[in-house]
């Protein structure tokens, strides 16, 4: 089974080049994408910003963007920042984002995009499946799209943003939090997480949502699992903790990976 | 197929009476439900003291009694607040006692708080305690009229969340509501037809299905904006969010477990006097 590699370098406030380990080639690069959601933004954004290639706003995540970041930056001209972190395009229903924020993106040429007529998918769904579009990068193995703004508040959205990773399996999504990240680690890869000590962790779990697992395989945790069956009703591994910087899981089913974030996180 | 119609005629009726001060709860829409509330340690929902007017038992797991402490005063910024502190205290405060603060144990001790000590086991989460423990005191009640409203499960860690969601499997057959300032979350298992009584005046009307546990091959229901009929519902796939409630009844039957959400209108009047 082929492995696939992560690692929450985009967290770290310098990019780090990777050390070659006896054991591993190292991670490829990869190019970044940000989506701003409709929720307050946690503090490192502006470190997730910088690290990104295309930053798209869904919605009212425009708004988060226009009164937050400034926030984010208390002795700098709120104007400054703004004109530093404008988002490439503002995509969604369009019903959440104000006027003026609106307008002052338009002046800036910012791309705005109104999907109000399509009420299938999600806002989250729509940046993704653009985001996959127009990244500028050509194979999709190599891009990892970040997310803000999805965790939290109302409880069908955050479910409803955990879905879209389900339904793009073949793309790194990584759900953030001032708490917390997740991914999906997809059942048709075995994985290597190498865990960024500085800023992530210890607290970790490893959840399977959407369907039960009946084999998961764990080395690197303080209590891994050995071909353990996990599910709703059953067993999930939450509370869990690193032990060691490399993490390996393999699994008969997608399974949600989280850990917790440092707080603070250095910009 | 006998098995299967007798599973099919056991209805389940829900209604959240308890965000509703007691006065307006009227013969018609009570349930005549038994309430237990347990705060978990985050940021208290505003309307905690309806919950706490409502619940016969109040259980704080661990830093969850600093949350009452802190948090009910300030819901109530023109009244005294040691007064406040007095008339909050609750019945049990149980966990691993490494979040609550030394002054708000001796403080709710020395008002006769029960203080239990778990920190002996780590197998199981605040939640999964303090719901086998109200299991253990509500064994001669009728689990149907029994409720449980718990506060602070969602935000934060995610694995906590997910821990706290996966209460309500494992406890399945226990009623437990676990409450934000945001929606609602219950389970709706498949043993039963449901039935969803909206009180309108208070939640609603966003709302969602969804089969967290393993996918269902047919859920039916009635009364949403978007119902579903022999649907399939799955992660990767169709699963129901930012459906909207359309009546004030709705029903939901399905072969798999689902979580049922509905937004909740704020603020929500919580009728106290304090």
């Amino acid at each position: 089974m082929e492995v696939m590699w992560h690692a929450s370098s985009f967290l770290l406030p310098q990019p780090q080049p990777q050390e070659p380990r006896e054991d591993a080639p190292p991670p490829a690069a990869l190019t970044y994408a940000l989506i701003v959601l409709n929720q307050r933004l946690p503090r490192f954004a502006p470190l997730l910003w910088n690290r990104a290639q295309l930053r798209v706003c869904a919605d009212g995540g425009a708004n988060r963007v226009y009164d937050n970041m400034p926030k984010l930056f208390p002795d700098q001209d709120p104007q400054e920042v703004r004109l530093r972190y404008t988002p490439d395009v503002i995509k969604g229903d369009l019903d959440s984002i104000r006027d003026d924020v609106k307008e002052f993106y338009l002046n800036l040429g910012v791309r705005i995009v109104d999907e109000s007529h399509d009420q299938d998918t999600t806002d989250l769904h729509k940046c993704v499946a653009y985001v996959s579009g127009s990244a500028p990068v050509e194979d999709k193995s190599k891009l990892c799209i970040l997310v803000v703004g999805a965790l939290g508040g109302r409880f069908d959205h955050e479910i409803g943003n955990i879905n879209v990773l389900h339904r793009f399996s073949n793309l790194r999504i990584v759900l953030l939090s001032d708490d917390c990240l997740i991914h999906l680690l997809p059942k048709t890869h075995s994985h290597v997480i190498h865990v960024q000590l500085p800023v992530e962790g210890p607290h970790c779990g490893l959840i399977p949502i959407g369907a039960p697992s009946a084999r998961t395989s764990t080395t690197g945790l303080q209590w891994n699992l050995s071909d353990t069956a996990m599910s709703f009703g059953g067993l999930i591994s939450t509370s869990n903790v690193v032990k060691e910087d490399k993490i390996t899981v393999s699994s008969d089913a997608d399974l949600i990976w989280t850990i917790s974030i440092k707080k603070p996180i250095k910009e | 197929m006998v098995s299967r119609l007798v599973q099919n005629t056991k209805v389940m009726k829900h209604a959240a009476t308890f965000l509703l001060p007691s006065s307006a709860v009227s013969a018609t829409n009570r349930l005549a439900q038994t309430y237990a509330l347990v705060v978990l340690n985050q940021q208290i929902p505003k309307f905690t003291p309806l919950l706490w007017s409502h619940a016969k038992l109040r259980i704080c797991a661990d830093g969850g009694a600093n949350r009452i402490f802190d948090g009910v005063p300030k819901l109530f910024p023109d009244q005294n607040q040691l007064n406040i502190q007095h008339r909050y205290v609750p019945n049990v405060i149980k966990g691993d006692m490494d979040s609550i603060r030394p002054e708000v144990h001796q403080f709710y001790a020395e008002l006769g708080s029960e203080i239990i000590d778990n920190s002996e086991n780590q197998d199981t989460n605040d939640l999964h305690k303090c719901i086998s423990f109200i299991r253990e005191q509500t064994s001669a009640f009728d689990h149907s009229n029994f409720c449980t409203l718990v506060t602070g499960a969602l935000g934060g860690r995610f694995d906590h969340e997910a821990a706290n969601l996966n209460a309500l499997y494992v406890f399945s057959d226990m009623r437990i509501v676990l409450l934000s300032d945001d929606c609602q979350i219950r389970l709706l298992p498949k043993t039963h037809q449901h039935e969803i009584h909206i009180q309108s005046t208070i939640e609603g009307p966003h709302c969602g299905l969804f089969p967290i546990g393993g996918p269902s091959v047919s859920t039916t229901t009635t009364g949403l904006t978007w119902d579903l009929c022999n649907s399939e519902m799955k992660f990767g796939s169709m699963i129901s969010t930012s459906n909207k409630v359309r009546e004030e009844k709705v029903t939901v039957c399905s072969d798999a477990d689902l979580l049922w959400t509905i937004s909740l209108k704020t603020p929500i009047h919580m009728g106290l006097t304090c």
